[in-house]
């Protein structure tokens, strides 16, 4: 009798909170796995932010998800005096979400910021350091005069650190109100903002590209994989930015839901330590490279959502070579290989990795298993992942060889290569080599395009034949979605723009 | 009294910093957040590095790093977080009643379920019931507890979409998370109060109180329960250390916006003030927690009261 009305009570409780709420109409909403805790441009240098900046900011250029740069709130840009200046010509009636008008010395204010003081205290300025100053010609052009070259300005001009801010509005309320009440021109407006939880917008109908055609748009902070693809199946998410691969399938089957699954800009190597032990050699370490089966590992481990790979980085990447295949695999000639070079069965080697990055372990064991194969055993050792990245790797404190992982939203080799392999460069504490470093400085410091595909393309073979590293896959870059949200102009960068979206 | 509580919050006072002092120590020995927050930054110097070590007061020895977090603490400023500047104290106030919630309510939830099924096994010790509610709890004990949030959440918010699987949009958000502690924490509470009332029960005041015909129930819940409550409130109290981190867990599975979530992810983010403002309030609950198990000794037991 209690019992019975127990049961009553507690399922009249449940319908009364009711179930899960459906969408609101013209909602669209969108989980990340991270809340950079800051939407000010110059304070972080997060994907997290990227995924969010893109709604409420615009550049002075703009990236397509195709990779092209094209017209943001500049309308032209032209090199001047040889390569020293660019001008460029801005969009007129633009306004911030504010009322504040947009124009050159809201360009001015924006860099002066980002290269002055407050520039100095967040992560973005390094990047923008080619830029001397910004000078002010009339309302609607402006000159950035460049102290040296940095063939990569226009991609970087066209995100983060370079969004373009509110003079008046910053000066008025403060840096620190501005990082939690974001105001830029953008096609959505914020509205709302819960610390680890949510962030709000509505649509800016005034947008100078045209008005988005959902009325809200919601983020939230989910950093589960797990959890996100719940959500998602729960039809509580229209975007889930992180998927895990295990629930690929799960999401393919569901009739409202679908995976997109883009080339991506995350490459996987495992680098060779060159000055321990038979790593020095590099028939040796051709030798190990030739000893992996990747396909297979992409194939049953990744369950296919990756690429094989030459050289450290995916095929949007500026620079990238369809020429240069990775060595097959051959555990034959592998193991020939390593005799010839004297190395016994049974030679010790170590690999370290990313000890919470649970796909990646896998791919360890499997790489162990096949270096088993051809005589090395290999040891396994997993480092907490700032410990690998802030200690072991800089200090070059590593074992024979250890998991390089590498993105970034620009989509150019020189930003990775030059940190790679670079002397003394931060992830470079093993290799020193005059010609590799003077074809990354060629490249680094020419504004010639063709010459710098070709150099870097040069760089990547160069690479192969040292065998610095044993070149792994890059991976596809995953997305969870409602097949009821149309349009969404996924990027593999992670950078949202969901001004055509709709949903139904 | 007077003395008891002095001296009590003199040890309060002393455990927080002492547990403040080795975290913050503990979480410096383990990486550099200029280094974290410019990973993938691209061209990073030295001196940017170190530009961004001073403007979060790094630049500074430990002992000063601490001791201006204490004296800022003791007024309620913790400090902002590295990751983005909001200011720590509105995190900490966001989050604490989120996980207060959560660790009342599960706790709520388990003592209704585990105290008559541990009564009921201690009265039918050996028969069909005690084994039964043995074996059962023994499955409890033994599922991790993020499995069986996930097994929750598939059951009760994907094939029966009853309940959202996560965050918090209101009370029915709270259910799974809840549920999900409550069946942990009930495993070993049943077995608790098995024992706990075994031993009571084999007491000649029972005994006594059945001879005198007192009904079953009176003797059960009036006779032995009050009598076994301090070791288990005793029990309880020291559970809710455990409850707390097995929360971390929980409140990550289900992002839940409380203190665990918080924590997690201020560790990873080598985000200090965050990290230290979280540990000064969740040892500070705990420390209040204990000190409300001494209170309540003296409610259940005159004896203690009238000391």
């Amino acid at each position: 009798m209690k019992l019975r009305t127990l049961l009553a009570t507690t399922s009249l409780i449940l319908a009364s909170l009711g179930a899960p709420s459906a969408h609101a109409a013209g909602t669209l909403t969108v989980a990340v796995h991270q809340d950079p805790g800051n939407w000010d441009p110059i304070a972080t240098f997060l994907v997290a932010w990227g995924s969010v900046g893109n709604q409420v900011f615009d550049g002075l250029l703009m990236r397509t998800p195709e990779m092209k740069l094209v017209p943001g709130l500049a309308t032209k840009w032209e090199f001047l005096d040889k390569n020293t200046k660019l001008r460029f010509t801005l969009r007129p009636n633009v306004k911030f979400h504010n009322g504040e008008a947009f124009d050159a010395e809201a360009v001015k204010f924006t860099f002066d910021r980002l290269l002055g003081e407050e520039g100095k205290k967040g992560p973005q300025q390094a990047n923008y350091n080619a830029i001397d100053k910004v000078v002010v010609v009339n309302p609607l052009t402006v000159d950035f005069i460049l102290k040296n070259p940095d063939p990569v300005l226009l991609t970087k001009l066209a995100g983060y650190g370079a969004m373009i801010v509110p003079p008046k509005y910053i000066k008025e309320k403060g840096s620190q109100y501005f990082g939690m009440n974001p105001v830029g021109t953008g096609p959505f407006r914020f509205t709302e903002y819960k610390p680890k939880i949510s962030l709000s917008f509505e649509r800016n109908a005034s947008y100078w590209g045209g008005a988005p055609k959902v009325d809200n748009l919601v983020y939230r902070f989910i950093s589960e994989p797990a959890t996100q693809a719940a959500e998602l199946q729960a039809g509580r998410l229209d975007v889930a930015n992180q998927i895990p691969l295990a629930m690929i399938e799960t999401i393919k089957k569901d009739s409202k839901l679908a995976v997109v699954s883009l080339d991506g800009p995350t490459a996987l190597a495992l680098r060779y330590n060159t000055q321990r032990g038979i790593m020095k050699d590099v028939e040796v370490r051709k030798a190990l490279t030739m000893a992996v089966d990747r396909e297979a590992i992409i194939k049953s481990i990744l369950l296919g959502q990756a690429r094989p790979i030459a050289s450290f980085q995916g095929s949007l990447s500026f620079g990238y070579d369809p020429a240069l295949k990775p060595l097959p695999y051959d555990p034959a000639k592998a193991k020939a290989m390593l005799q010839k070079a004297g190395v016994k069965p049974g030679a010790q080697i170590q690999i370290d990795f990313r000890g919470p990055d649970s796909n990646f372990r896998e791919v360890a064991q499997a790489v162990a298993g096949y270096l088993q194969a051809v005589g090395v055993t290999a040891t396994l050792k997993p480092y907490e992942t700032n410990v690998l990245l802030n200690d072991i790797i800089p200090n070059g404190k590593t074992g024979e060889m250890w998991q390089n992982s590498w993105g970034g939203w620009t989509f150019d080799y020189d930003n990775t290569a030059y940190a790679m392999y670079y002397t003394k460069q931060r992830w470079n504490p093993f290799d020193d080599n005059a010609k590799l470093n003077a074809l990354l400085h060629i490249q680094r410091n020419s504004w010639d395009q063709n010459l710098r595909k070709s150099t870097l393309q040069e760089i990547s073979r160069l690479v192969a034949d040292l065998a610095l590293e044993m070149p792994l896959y890059s991976l596809n870059t995953l997305y969870g979605v409602n097949k009821r949200a149309k349009n969404l102009a996924l990027p593999a960068d992670g950078r949202f723009r969901f001004v055509d979206a709709s949903v139904d | 009294m007077s003395v008891f509580l002095i001296k009590r919050v003199l040890q309060a006072v002393f455990v927080v910093l002492v547990v403040t002092l080795l975290v913050s120590y503990a979480v410096r020995l383990t990486g550099d957040p200029a280094l974290m927050l410019t990973q993938g930054a691209g061209s990073v110097t030295e001196e940017d590095l170190a530009n961004i070590r001073t403007g979060l007061g790094l630049d500074r020895s430990f002992l000063a790093q601490y001791t201006d977090f204490v004296g800022h603490a003791l007024v309620g400023d913790f400090g902002r977080s590295f990751l983005g500047g909001t200011p720590v104290a509105r995190l900490l106030a966001d989050a604490l009643p989120a996980t207060l919630a959560l660790a009342l309510v599960s706790l709520f939830l388990s003592v209704l379920v585990s105290v008559p099924l541990g009564i009921q096994a201690a009265v039918h010790k050996g028969k069909g019931a005690d084994q039964c509610i043995r074996v059962v709890s023994l499955i409890g004990l033994s599922f991790p507890n993020f499995w069986l949030a996930i097994m929750l959440v598939l059951l009760l918010s994907i094939t029966f979409p009853l309940l959202p699987p996560s965050g918090w949009d209101g009370p029915a958000s709270l259910v799974l998370p809840a549920l999900t502690m409550a069946i942990i924490l009930s495993a070993t509470n049943v077995r608790l109060v098995r024992t706990a009332m075994l031993e009571t029960l084999s007491a000649q005041y029972i005994m006594v109180a059945r001879s005198k015909g007192l009904k079953e129930r009176v003797v059960l819940y009036k006779h032995a329960l009050r009598n076994c409550a301090i070791p288990l409130i005793t029990y309880i109290g020291l559970q809710f250390g455990n409850l707390i981190g097995g929360l971390v867990v929980i409140e990550k599975v289900f992002n839940w916006p409380g203190l665990g979530t918080l924590a997690f992810d201020a560790i990873s983010g080598r985000d200090y003030p965050v990290l230290q403002g979280t540990v000064t309030v969740l040892s500070l609950v705990i420390v209040a927690v204990n000190l409300l198990v001494d209170v309540a000794y003296g409610l259940v037991d005159p004896r203690i009261r009238n000391r």
